[in-house]
């Protein structure tokens, strides 16, 4: 619904994908894992290969000491909620990763 | 000039007092519409037929007002001289207690002036004299409350760390945009929206909520000015209360097509003040050195017995059904204040407050008060955070966190009946995707995503550079903070200090 207002309401969106330029924000989620209290946001290139991602996960997770980074290499990936088997090659985008996705695994 | 002949009563009752101080200021308007004059209460769809109904069941006058405030501000001060000539300081539990007065100092007294700036605004646009005349009174309550709090907190800056740039920090610091939003929500909705999320949502049904766990903690504590300021400002949010729950039996006697708006609000209110003081509850089972009760037990007290089983009792008459979403946060009671705690901790070397893990007598303390929550969290993070510690290390989570877009809380809440899957939900509008930590915010947001799409998300300003540069020590000047102010309490200055004061161990220097 629209807001109720005594003008016409309509502002932009502070987090547009156009205030990034060639980035976007990606979220990542170690789901079941509370160690990371929550999925952690990055801004990434959006032509980075998909395999760039991975291997900054397994530098950054391994703040968790439990953390074994061999272990991202098989995981089962998700893209907004959908199980994806990514191409580690291809960009962010061509992986279907847009601004402000949720790319999820668990282990 | 004409005199009149009659001769005046020799003393008006307080009744007629008030009444001819108040009302009989009112007058209808000749030169201009009364649209004009109000041009803001129609706009919402509240229809409102005799503002005349408007109850104001304290009849105080400005004199009377101004007679009690002064005889209170009078104790209250009379207390902090005492306290600040004997080093009242030094009687606190511990000095990790101050990181609760941290919390409340860096994110109430100046909303506590925003609510002053907006009842004045109500106390000039309201149509009726009893509204206008509430308003004016509870928007001087709020200034007093926002000076005395302020003043009463400041001796404590004189030796603690994480209280010198609270204005600052209020301001731009990611914690606090929490309680920014929240507010800044409220005061660009109209005055009706305004007076259900902050006279009523707030003031009475979470108000219990928020102030008695500080003020019993400051009791509990040692803490003798904060308490003071409770009691001071005590009887003036009896008085908010009374009007917070006239504003929403006007507004649903008026008329019954006022009845689906309402509720909406209510629905929503409830919901961002209750995701609000899970700050309250994560300070209550985590930071008092000396608990009150737990965040479990309060709710229960306040919110399910007296709000649930009281006042909704009495609302169901016009028509109003308790709070959506409200069952979620039942279902959250046993889990909430362990999972805002641990974002605290893990974050807490880019804030202006201190946590450490909890000690044997937390830990024993939390078992108890959470036997089936508590070491499920133990053995996922605690153990964990325990295990870094010893091997000479402190746990910081080293990025930025997921941020709900309406609540603005690190997305760390878990799916109900779940305590370690956290909940992630999705809301697609106009083609950009915005994220959530629950449904009750989702639902908030999808009903108005024009407003909501414009939430200052400290993590995404960050990324924009708006925050003063992209590595941590950026923000952390950009934010105010020094060294001292934030990180792990265990040696902190705060921590070291007190041991000096109290001849337990030399300050290191």
């Amino acid at each position: 619904m629209a807001v109720r207002a005594n003008y016409d309401y309509d502002w932009p969106s502070r987090s547009a994908a156009e205030l990034y330029g060639d980035d976007q924000l990606v979220h990542i989620w170690w789901k079941g894992n509370p160690f990371f209290v929550s999925a952690q946001t990055f801004r990434f290139p959006k032509a980075m290969p998909f395999g760039e991602l991975v291997g900054l996960c397994k530098g950054f997770f391994a703040a968790d000491p439990d953390f074994v980074p061999d272990a991202m290499d098989t995981v089962q990936w998700r893209i907004d909620k959908v199980d994806v088997t990514p191409d580690m090659s291809a960009s962010l985008e061509a992986n279907g990763v847009g601004h402000k996705s949720l790319v999820e695994f668990s282990i | 000039m004409t005199v009149s002949p009659e001769k005046p009563a020799r003393k008006l009752s307080m009744k007629q007092r008030y009444t001819a101080l108040t009302h009989d200021l009112d007058w209808t308007p000749t030169y201009v519409t009364e649209e004009e004059i109000f041009p803001f209460t129609t706009f919402e769809g509240i229809k409102v037929h005799d503002w005349s109904k408007w109850e104001d069941p304290f009849r105080l006058t400005v004199e009377a007002y101004n007679k009690y405030q002064a005889e209170k501000d009078r104790r209250l001060y009379a207390v902090l001289d005492g306290f600040a000539q004997s080093q009242g300081q030094l009687g606190l539990t511990e000095a990790r207690y101050m990181n609760a007065m941290k919390i409340f100092l860096q994110g109430i007294p100046i909303h506590e002036y925003d609510a002053h700036r907006n009842f004045s605004y109500l106390a000039r646009y309201a149509n009726g004299p009893g509204a206008r005349f509430a308003a004016l009174c509870q928007s001087m309550d709020e200034l007093r409350h926002a000076q005395t709090e302020i003043h009463t907190l400041s001796h404590y800056n004189k030796y603690f760390d994480g209280m010198h740039d609270w204005h600052k920090w209020s301001d731009r610091v990611w914690y606090l945009s929490v309680p920014k939003s929240f507010f800044e929500d409220a005061m660009t909705a109209g005055p009706f929206e305004w007076l259900i999320a902050i006279g009523f949502s707030f003031e009475y049904l979470l108000t219990n909520l928020l102030f008695v766990p500080f003020m019993s903690g400051a009791a509990f504590n040692g803490d003798l000015p904060t308490m003071t300021f409770g009691f001071s400002a005590q009887s003036d949010e009896s008085r908010h209360m009374t009007l917070g729950l006239e504003a929403i039996k006007f507004m649903l006697e008026q008329d019954e097509d006022n009845l689906p708006i309402v509720q909406d609000w209510l629905d929503k209110w409830f919901w961002r003040g209750y995701r609000l003081i899970a700050l309250v509850a994560g300070m209550m089972d985590y930071m008092l050195p000396k608990r009150v009760m737990s965040w479990k037990e309060a709710f229960e007290l306040y919110f399910e017995e007296q709000m649930l089983n009281g006042l909704f009792k009495d609302l169901e008459y016009y028509g109003i059904k308790p709070p959506r979403h409200v069952q979620w946060a039942i279902d959250e009671k046993e889990i909430l204040s362990h999972q805002v705690y641990w974002v605290l901790y893990q974050y807490s070397h880019a804030a202006a407050f201190t946590t450490t893990i909890p000690d044997e007598a937390d830990q024993a303390w939390l078992q108890e008060s959470y036997p089936e929550t508590w070491p499920v969290f133990k053995a996922a993070v605690w153990d964990k955070a325990q295990r870094v510690q010893d091997a000479g290390g402190r746990y910081f989570n080293p990025g930025l966190p997921q941020l709900c877009t309406v609540c603005q809380i690190p997305m760390g809440f878990t799916e109900p009946g779940d305590p370690l899957t956290q909940c992630q939900r999705q809301s697609v509008y106009e083609g950009e995707r915005y994220d959530f930590c629950s449904d009750g915010c989702q639902w908030i947001f999808d009903r108005e995503p024009t407003k909501y799409r414009q939430s200052w998300l400290p993590v995404h300003q960050i990324y924009q550079g708006n925050c003063g540069g992209p590595t941590l020590p950026d923000v952390a000047a950009w934010y105010g903070l020094q060294p001292g102010d934030g990180a792990e309490y265990l040696g902190s200055p705060d921590h070291q200090n007190w041991l000096a004061w109290h001849g337990q161990a030399p300050k290191e220097d």
